[in-house]
Formats: structure tokens, C-alpha cells, sequence
């Protein structure tokens, strides 16, 4: 019916959409969107256009947008169409506003009123297709004004309304939570609704509410376990189920509520068990939808508290999924092993190969996937092989997005696993040649800190090894080209540190290797100054060491250049190394410690060493100095904070009149301070908080964390300043003491669960003979070796012939009588193909390319294969070949006689017959007429399947 | 919030259908719908039909000459979205007969509301087709 609807286009219209299906190039669309944004300009402003022509202008913006134009001449017309009585109009341009808006845009303000009077309307549609504009166009400001209109709305007798209602509140408490507060309770009383589509549709903020507050729902957990039950024993209308299944959809959402109310909580998981046993048991696992399932079951049950015989289904799940030849469902594989293994880590030895062939496939996000399970796993034991294995992954992509990521989970494992410090320096010197760039400029830091500080034990031959270690190493790369900048750095600062360290190098080796440095990175400022740096430092320990320091002339240039450069920072940098060449060597000691980069800098932050002068200057008639608690009057400084946060976060206009400035108390009180916190009278809590006990909320405010948004002047001026900038010293470090011990103790408590996972990993090791070595000790170094509860056969080449689950049973048989397609083709039913993805059609034929199939580029009889290799998989009767396209059905005669002239028009679908073709005829008999109806018109219109672009006429479905 | 986009692109790169859920400037969309596409196009059948990008998921399924892409957040079900792919396909073609990219184009706007109805706020809420078609095929009664 769509097709005949369509029957109203002009055929200006047609030619357009005809001219921009066909076009080959994106220069040629550009060329044909820009002239037609200029024929709509002038067509939308000549008067009295007639509404219809007006709605196909419309569309025709929304095409130039679409494809990558501005449009917003014509955006005026989409507003005025809103206003329309038309209901059709009405709709297109509630969808072009929603289009080509968001929702600060001004024209808004232009539509609030209509979408306001369409809320109240008796046609329901017209209602409907307000609360669809609502959920894209409201914004914060505008929320009030449709409010009470939408609540209202939430009663109405059409479940169609309900249901928009419910989504529509459900933007407003993702726009401004506060807004709807008070509302939230009718998600609940929707929950409950007659119509599943409301209720459905409910489930959509109560997920978001459960995800912020779980205990707050806790009550519901019988609810949702109910509907669930209800819809997996098909309560719900036929129409709801998709490929067999009940209402997936819904099922999943509840799944996904479940897990987050389960989790953590033994009483409300007890609850899930049953139906959750249920739903697993059910699952049709030959179906992509009762997979997902599926696989959301296993998400739920690792999520819950753990219940064995839940975990061991999910394990089964789990197996089926990597045994699969469909990479969709090895993906998910993956994903859930990955998530099973926080509860039970044994799972992940049994499908060791199985990871292991996911990791080397060819397929990015597989490979990813893998990834992130490996980083989950990763363990001391098995830290140098999956290190290893990201660098060399993270060296072979060129996404910078993913190989930052990448090279930070790097960094975080070879901090935490490292086995030796020459392994942790090699990583890193990896990390940082291939992506030094990239990672955060905290990363390198870490590393210069963690060199200096050793691995935190106190054993000082380990620390001396890993900087020797790591001057060895740097000495050798050094002299690459193209180092990424951070790596320099950290390399001039270990150099300078702790190059003539172990006495191995001369100073003048060293020197001359900076200076090598600074001169082949001119344009690095940043380099240079570290370069010359570490020169000082070498110079320095030199002379402290009281050896005659001998400048190389390379070095003299350099600093001598240094001198007379542009960055001040480089200039005062190499006047101070010319300063301490002249000092003799008492001095050179004092001024540059060897190795104290560690030792903490002593800052007296109460300035006891002036209490002398103090004394005698109160003993000679000075002022006694007055703490701040004890003075009074005096505003604190946080209050302007809050006040700016405030005035930032409403943009609104303030309506409320100024208070009359109070009399300042204090003389010795700067009087702006005080009169600026009066002066706008915000009801803010903390700041009435503030403004009741000034002085002794001010220390313990900027105590509690708050303090990192201001200054830190902690320990300065604590005699004289205002007291209010410093906050008491003893407090301060005992917060970064307790902060350490936290983080210290979640340490322990990490490696304490690794080691234990090891020794669970290492119970049963066998090892399994056909496993090619490669593959055994991989997976050895990995999980700690091979165990006989893997069934995967080794070599992926062998994949195929494997034993598997049905699926590719099936597809093994499909695929021993590909041969004779014809006759297969003829006598089966015709099978369904609508699932381009199913595993068994992945799994046919690898050496061919489907998509060059599509293009037509490979010989006819190659084609037959991969279609009848999955359809054989799947009993269901239905019409495939439409699938992929249907010349024969454009042009009928083509199919029957004769697959060439598919060919020939760049349809490699040709292989089907006229066998299938009167299967689908008989199938699709009504749909049939009309595509040819559809066909005749367009090509009444000049779009022929001959033409430039026959795919256009391609079935998507059948 | 689940769902951020929904795009169709024919296997030349040229966009049929764009459905943002976020809301992102004329530029921003060409270029990661560019992105996208190429990465896509890049990729066998028989590989993952799920790619990251950036910090989308992008679920994609080409049905003859169309790709139907699907952006989502880290936490939605991957083969689930997959499923909802077809399933807009099915109504599509429940509603058009035998629906081709032709029927897309020509019927942008309906293709339009058939998504409005199934997907709002990024949630999937309308799965049943007759629900989904109704409020179009009254429309088209009363017009």
C-alpha cells in the first residue's frame, strides 16, 4: 500500500530521487543537491504554494540535509507545517522540525504553542505525533510549559498515547531529573498497564532509575520477575513474538533490570533463579534472537549472586558460543566468558584454545573483544605473553582512538604485574616508541617516578639494577629515528639521573648522548630543556664527585645557543648550568644531591624558624596576631565559589529582590568580601550553611576535597595570611596518608585475588596431543596450560570439518550437497535466507568474497554455494532469493530463461532458478503485484533496473 | 540511553536514511557516517557484524545494497540490536511489499515514522509490527 501512497509525487520528485540514486560519484551528488537547494529557494518563498507541494519541498530539504548540505533556509516551512489541520502534514513536519532541530535552536520557541494545543487534541494521531516532537524538542527551559498536559496524557485510552506519554517524561528525567522528581512514581503505576507496549515502554526509565538507585526498587523485583515469567509463557499478544520467540525485546530489558537489582543482593538473585533457569533451558540457541537472549541470561547470572547450577549453565552457554563458526556469537562468547570469569575464573582454562583462536583471527573486533578479556585475566603468571601480544597488536593498527587505549592497559599491567624490571623497562621503552605520543603525559611520569622509586620494596640493589637497566636500554634506542617526544623526555631525565650512576658510562659518553638529543629535536622545547637538565645533573654530580669536568665543544655550542634562545625557560635553564659549572664542589653537593630525587622536600608550613622574630617583635609592642576563628565578620572565600556555581547553573532571570546591604561587623574585614555574599540572596543550602558558622566551616570545606577546584596554598601565609586560604596542616596530610593506605591496601587485595586465581588456574594441566606446540604453549603461558575438557580441534583450518553444535552440522551437510544446487534447490523446501549473518552461512565457502558475489565479479557457478550452504540450516519455508535481490522479479523473463542478463546488469545473484522463483511467486503472491505496480511506475518515471544503479531495485527482504 | 543512531548507507556511501538520537552538527554527522561506512565496507561477511568507532558500538547488517547501521552505547546487546535490524526491515517490508531501497527513498518519510515509532529516546519501545504500522496506514487512510 506504501507504494500506491507514494503515487502523489510529482515527477519533479522522481527525478530527483532518481538523479541521486543514480549518480556515481559524491561530486556528482554535491552538483545535484546544490542546484536543487536552489530551485527550493526559490519555490518555498513564491506565495501560494499548495500545502501538498509544500510537504514534498519538505522532503526534498530533508534530502539535502541528509546528505550533508545545509537546509536551514527552508526550516521556517517545516515549523509552519506543524500548524497544519492535514494530519499526514502535520507529521512531516513535526519529523522535519525534529530533524533538522535541537532543541536549543530558537525556531523552538515557535513550536511549544502548537505542540501544546496538538496535546489537547481528540485525534489521537495528532496527539501522538506531539509526544514525539516532545521527546526531541523539549528542553529544560520548556519543560513546564507541556508538563501537565503529558501527565495527563499518561491516562488516556489509547495505549498508543500511553506509551508516548511515558517516554516522553522519561526525556524530561533525562533532560532535568528535578523537573519530574515528583512524577517518577507513574513509571511504576505504568508497569502495570493493560497494554504491554505501555508497559514495555516503562521499562525504559525504570531502567535508568534502577541504574542510579537499585535498593529504591528492590520492592519490584517480584514484579519484574512476574512479567517476565508471563512473557516467556507467552502471555503476550502473538504480535509481540519475533522468529518464534515472545516479545525478545522485552525480555531482554527485564533481564538487563534484573541483573542490576540482583547484583550484590542474595535475597532479591533467589528470587531470579528459577525463571532465569527457565528462560536458559527455553532458549532456541539456533536463532540469532534466542541467542541474545541467551546471552543476556548470561550476563544477568553474572551479575547476580552466584548460584551454581545457573553458572553451569551459563558455562554450557558459554562453550556453545565459542564453538560456534559464527564470529557474531564468538563475539559474545567472549564478552560473557569475560564477565563469568569475575565468579568463576576456572571457566576460562576450558576454552583456552578457543580464545587463543579468537585472539589470531583476522577480525578486528573480535580480536579486541579478546583483548579486553585478557586484560581481565591477566595475572602475573601470564603478564609477559599478553603484554607482549597487545604491543605488537597495538603496533599493527593505526586507529590512535584504540591505540591509546591500548597502550594505557599496557602501561596499567606492566606496572602491576611486572615480573622483572628489565621486562617492565623493555614494555615500556615499546610503549612509548610506538605510542608515546598518544598516552597520557601522566603515563610518563609515572615511569620516570616509578625508576627513581623502585618497585617499592626496600631492597636497593633491585632499584640500582632497573636504572641501570633502564640507561642500558635507552642508550640503545636512543638513537632511533622518530621517538615520540614523552619517550625523549623520560629518557633525558633517567640519563641525567642516573646515567654515570653505576660508573658503567663516562660522563662525557652521557653528555655527548644528550647533546645528540637536544640537536636532533630543535623544534622540541620541551626536549631541550630536558636534555639540558640532565646535563646539569651529570655536570654537577661530576664536580660534586670532585673530578675535573670536561665540557665536550658539542655541548659548549649547545648551551651557548641555549643562551641566546627565544623560551626564557631554555635560557634560565642554561645560565643556571653555567652558574654551577663555576662552583666549586662543597657548594655542588649542597645545591644538587645525588639521587635525591625521592627525598621529600621539607617545607616548614608553620614557619616555626620565624617564631624568634615573632617574639621579639610582639615583645617590642607589635599586634599579637588574631587566628581567624576568633575574628569575626570575615566571609569566606568559598562562598564566592558556590555563589558562581550557582549564578552558572541557572541561566534564568532572578527575580527575587536584593536584600539592603547589613552593616559589616569587623573593621579589619575587607568590606567587599562581606557585602559581596549578601548581595544576592540565593536559597542555597551550603551557603546558608556558610554564611551561619563563617569561620569554622571555611577550614573543614577546603579539608574536604573541595580543595583541588581552588588554589593550593596550603602551608603559605599561615602566619599572616588570611587564614581562610590555608587549611590546617595536620588534617591535610593525615587525608593524603589515609588516601595512600587506601590505595595500598586495594593493591594487596588485587594481587591477594590473583595469586589465588593462579593457583586455581594451575590445578589441572594436560595437556592434549593434537594441539599444534605453538597453539600448546601459548595457551600454556596464558592460562597455564592445555586441559582435556577443550574440545576445539587445533588448526583453524580444520575448523569446518570439526565437530560442532547442530547448526553446523547442518551446515556441513549443506555444504556436501552443494555441489548439485540444482536439484537440492528444486526438491527442498526453499529455505530461509532474511538471516545474512546466521552462522552456517558464515561458515561456507571461506575463500570467497560474498560481497564481490553481490558485485557479480565472481563466476556464476561459485554462487550457488554459499546460498544453499546456509539455507539447508534452516527448515522454515520462505522465499530467499528476493533476499539478496530479484532481477527476475524487475524484469521476469531474465530469471526464467536465462541468470546471465543478472550478470551482466551487475547482479551476481543470478544463480537462482525458476524453480525458486515460482516457490517465491507463490509465496509472496500479493506483495508480488504490487512490487510490479511499484516497478511499472518508477519506470513509467525513467528508473529502470537496466539503468545506472540497478541495486536500487533490489529486495532487501524477501 | 542506548540506541544513538540509526543509519542507512548503500554500499556506494551515499546516506538513504539518518536518525540521530544525539544530537550532532551538519559536519560532525558527514564525517562519522563517512567513517563509518569505509570501516564497514572494509569488512567480510563472515567477520563480527559489530565494529567499534570511536566510542560507538556499531552494529551494522546489509541487506543487497543497503547497510544498516546501529550505534549503541557499550552496554546494549549486540546481537539483539542486530535482530532489531531486521526486524525494521520486516515491518518495512510488511508495509511496502517486497521493499527495496527505491521504496526508502521515495517513501523517506514514512520509513521515518515506522522508526519513531519503534525507537524513542534511544530505547527500543514498539516491537510488534501491527502496532508499529497502524497510526501509517491510518494516516494514509485519511489522506
Amino acid at each position: 500500500m506504501g507504494s500506491q501512497g507514494g503515487f502523489g509525487q510529482s515527477k519533479e520528485f522522481l527525478d530527483l530521487i532518481k538523479s541521486i540514486g543514480e549518480c556515481r560519484s559524491k561530486a556528482e551528488e554535491d552538483r545535484i543537491v546544490l542546484r536543487e537547494i536552489e530551485t527550493l529557494k526559490t519555490r518555498l518563498s513564491s506565495p501560494n504554494t499548495p500545502k501538498f507541494k509544500l510537504k514534498e519541498y519538505l522532503i526534498r530539504l530533508l534530502y539535502v540535509e541528509m546528505l550533508g548540505h545545509d537546509a536551514s533556509f527552508g526550516y521556517i516551512h517545516a515549523v509552519k507545517m506543524t500548524h497544519d489541520e492535514n494530519l499526514l502534514l502535520k507529521r512531516t513536519g513535526y519529523l522535519a522540525v525534529t530533524l533538522f532541530l535541537n532543541e536549543d535552536h530558537d525556531l523552538i520557541i515557535l513550536i511549544v504553542n502548537t505542540i501544546q494545543k496538538d496535546l489537547k487534541s481528540d485525534n489521537y494521531l495528532v496527539v501522538s505525533a506531539a509526544l514525539n516532537a516532545v521527546c526531541r524538542l523539549i528542553n529544560e527551559e520548556t519543560i513546564p510549559a507541556v508538563l501537565p498536559q503529558v501527565v495527563e496524557l499518561l491516562g488516556h485510552q489509547k495505549e498508543a498515547v500511553r506509551k508516548k506519554a511515558v517516554m516522553a517524561l522519561h526525556r524530561f528525567y533525562q533532560r532535568a531529573p528535578g523537573s519530574v522528581s515528583h512524577l517518577i512514581s507513574n513509571f511504576r503505576k505504568r508497569l502495570c498497564d493493560n497494554d504491554p507496549g505501555v508497559m514495555g515502554a516503562a521499562l525504559c526509565p525504570l531502567f535508568d532509575l534502577i541504574t542510579i538507585d537499585a535498593d529504591a526498587y528492590k520492592d519490584l523485583v517480584i514484579s519484574f520477575v512476574n512479567i517476565l515469567k508471563q512473557v516467556a509463557e507467552r502471555r503476550l499478544p502473538k504480535s509481540y513474538d519475533y522468529h518464534q520467540m515472545p516479545a525478545p525485546f522485552i525480555q531482554i530489558k527485564l533481564l538487563k533490570i534484573l541483573a542490576l537489582l540482583g547484583s550484590g543482593d542474595k535475597k532479591a538473585s533467589e528470587q531470579m533463579y528459577t525463571i532465569l533457569g527457565d528462560i536458559m533451558r527455553k532458549c532456541d540457541s539456533t536463532s540469532n534472537i534466542g541467542n541474545a537472549i541467551l546471552y543476556e541470561c548470561i550476563c544477568c547470572v553474572s551479575s547476580l549472586h552466584p548460584n551454581p547450577k545457573l553458572l553451569e549453565a551459563a558455562a554450557d552457554a558459554i562453550s556453545k558460543f565459542l564453538k560456534s563458526d559464527s564470529h557474531n556469537l564468538r563475539y559474545l562468547g567472549i564478552d560473557a566468558l569475560s564477565r563469568l570469569i569475575k565468579i568463576s575464573p576456572e571457566i576460562a582454562e576450558q576454552h583456552q584454545l578457543a580464545v587463543i583462536d579468537c585472539l589470531e583471527d583476522p577480525d578486528d573486533t573480535l580480536k579486541r573483544k579478546t583483548f579486553e578479556l585478557l586484560y581481565k585475566m591477566t595475572k602475573s603468571s601470564n603478564v609477559e605473553v599478553i603484554v607482549d601480544r597487545m604491543i605488537q597488536y597495538m603496533i599493527s593498527i593505526s586507529d590512535n582512538h584504540y591505540k591509546t587505549e591500548i597502550a594505557s592497559r599496557c602501561v596499567e599491567l606492566a606496572e602491576q604485574f611486572a615480573p622483572s624490571n628489565q621486562w617492565f623497562i623493555q614494555a615500556m621503552n615499546k610503549v612509548f616508541e610506538h605510542a608515546g605520543d598518544l598516552v597520557n603525559a601522566k603515563v610518563a611520569h609515572n615511569l620516570m617516578r616509578l625508576i627513581a622509586e623502585g618497585f617499592g620494596e626496600d631492597d636497593d640493589a633491585a632499584d640500582t639494577q632497573l636504572r641501570s637497566s633502564a640507561v642500558e636500554s635507552y642508550l640503545q634506542i636512543m638513537g632511533e629515528p622518530k621517538l615520540p617526544s614523552a619517550f625523549l623526555q623520560v629518557i633525558c631525565w633517567v640519563l641525567g639521573e642516573y646515567g654515570t650512576a653505576d660508573g658503567k658510562y663516562s660522563a662525557s659518553y652521557i653528555t655527548g648522548k644528550l647533546c645528540d638529543v637536544a640537536e636532533a629535536h630543535l623544534a622540541d622545547d620541551t626536549v631541550k630543556a630536558y636534555a639540558i637538565t640532565a646535563l646539569m645533573k651529570i655536570y654537577s654530580f661530576e664536580i660534586a664527585a670532585g673530578r675535573a669536568v670536561d665540557v665536550l665543544p658539542e655541548c659548549q655550542s649547545l648551551i651557548e645557543e641555549m643562551l641566546a634562545s627565544h623560551s626564557t625557560d631554555l635560557q634560565q635553564r642554561a645560565y643556571e648550568l653555567q652558574a654551577i659549572l663555576n662552583l666549586d664542589s662543597h657548594a655542588v653537593k649542597k645545591i644538587m644531591p645525588m639521587d635525591s630525587t625521592c627525598d621529600d622536600i621539607e617545607i616548614d608550613k608553620s614557619l616555626s624558624f620565624l617564631n624568634g622574630y615573632v617574639q621579639q617583635a610582639v615583645e617590642n609592642g607589635a599586634q599579637p596576631y588574631i587566628p581567624e576563628s576568633e575574628r569575626s565578620g570575615m566571609s569566606n572565600i568559598s562562598n564566592f565559589k558556590s555563589q558562581e556555581d550557582h549564578e552558572s547553573s541557572t541561566h534564568a532571570l532572578r527575580f527575587e529582590a536584593y536584600e539592603l546591604p547589613k552593616p559589616v561587623l569587623s573593621q579589619n574585614v575587607p568590606p567587599i568580601l562581606a557585602s559581596s555574599t549578601e548581595l544576592v540572596p540565593v536559597p542555597e543550602p551550603s551557603y546558608v550553611a556558610d554564611i551561619l558558622q563563617p569561620a569554622i566551616s571555611a577550614p573543614s570545606a577546603s579539608d574536604a576535597g573541595s580543595s583541588e577546584l581552588r588554589l593550593r596554598l596550603d602551608g603559605v601565609q599561615r602566619k599572616w595570611g588570611k587564614p581562610t586560604y590555608s587549611s590546617p596542616t595536620p588534617s591535610t596530610s593525615s587525608n593524603d596518608t589515609v588516601k595512600i593506605q587506601n590505595e595500598a591496601t586495594q593493591r594487596d587485595s588485587v594481587g591477594m585475588s590473583n595469586s589465588k586465581t593462579r593457583d586455581v588456574s594451575y590445578d589441572s594441566r594436560k595437556q592434549q596431543v593434537e594441539i599444534s606446540p605453538e597453539k600448546q604453549k601459548l595457551a600454556a603461558s596464558l592460562f597455564g596450560g592445555v586441559s582435556k575438557s577443550d574440545g576445539r580441534q587445533p588448526s583453524s583450518s580444520q575448523k569446518i570439518s570439526k565437530p560442532q553444535n547442530p547448526t553446523s552440522d547442518k551446515s556441513r551437510a549443506a555444504k556436501a550437497a552443494a555441489p548439485d544446487t540444482a536439484s537440492v534447490k528444486t526438491s527442498q523446501p526453499p529455505p530461509d535466507l532474511l538471516d545474512l549473518s546466521e552462522p552456517s552461512v558464515s561458515s561456507s565457502a571461506p575463500s570467497v568474497d560474498p560481497f564481490k558475489q553481490f558485485e557479480g565479479l565472481l563466476d556464476l557457478k561459485q554462487d550457488p554455494t554459499p546460498v544453499s550452504a546456509g539455507g539447508v540450516g534452516s527448515t522454515e519455508a520462505s522465499d530467499f532469493m528476493s533476499l539478496f535481490t530479484d532481477m527476475s522479479l524487475n524484469v521476469p523473463t531474465d530469471g526464467v530463461l536465462d541468470p546471465m542478463p543478472n550478470v551482466i546488469n551487475g547482479n551476481g545473484l543470478g544463480g537462482i532458478t525458476a524453480a525458486d522463483h515460482s516457490v517465491q511467486q507463490l509465496n509472496k503472491g500479493p506483495n508480488l503485484k504490487q512490487a510490479l505496480e511499484k516497478d511499472a511506475r518508477v519506470r513509467q518515471m525513467g528508473v529502470t533496473p537496466s539503468g545506472q544503479n540497478p541495486s536500487l531495485f533490489k529486495d532487501l527482504l524477501g | 540511553m542506548g540506541i544513538r543512531f540509526v543509519l542507512m548507507v548503500n554500499k556506494q556511501g551515499q546516506t538513504r536514511l539518518a536518525q540521530y538520537y544525539e544530537y550532532l552538527n551538519l559536519e560532525e554527522r558527514r564525517t562519522l557516517e563517512g567513517e563509518i561506512v569505509r570501516k564497514c565496507l572494509a569488512r567480510t561477511e563472515q567477520q563480527c557484524s559489530f565494529v567499534e568507532h570511536r566510542n560507538y558500538k556499531v552494529v551494522y547488517r546489509r541487506y543487497a545494497s543497503l547497510f544498516f547501521l546501529v550505534g549503541v552505547d557499550n552496554e546494549e546487546n549486540e546481537l539483539a540490536i542486530l535482530e532489531f535490524i531486521h526486524l525494521l526491515v520486516e515491518t518495512m517490508d510488511r508495509h511496502f511489499g517486497n521493499v527495496c531501497e527505491l521504496d526508502i527513498m521515495f517513501h523517506l518519510e514514512k520509513a521515518h515514522f515506522m522508526l519513531e515509532e519503534m525507537v524513542m529516546n534511544g530505547c527500543i519501545v514498539e516491537t510488534s509490527k501491527s502496532n508499529i504500522l497502524s497510526p501509517i496506514q491510518l494516516m494514509d487512510k485519511a489522506s
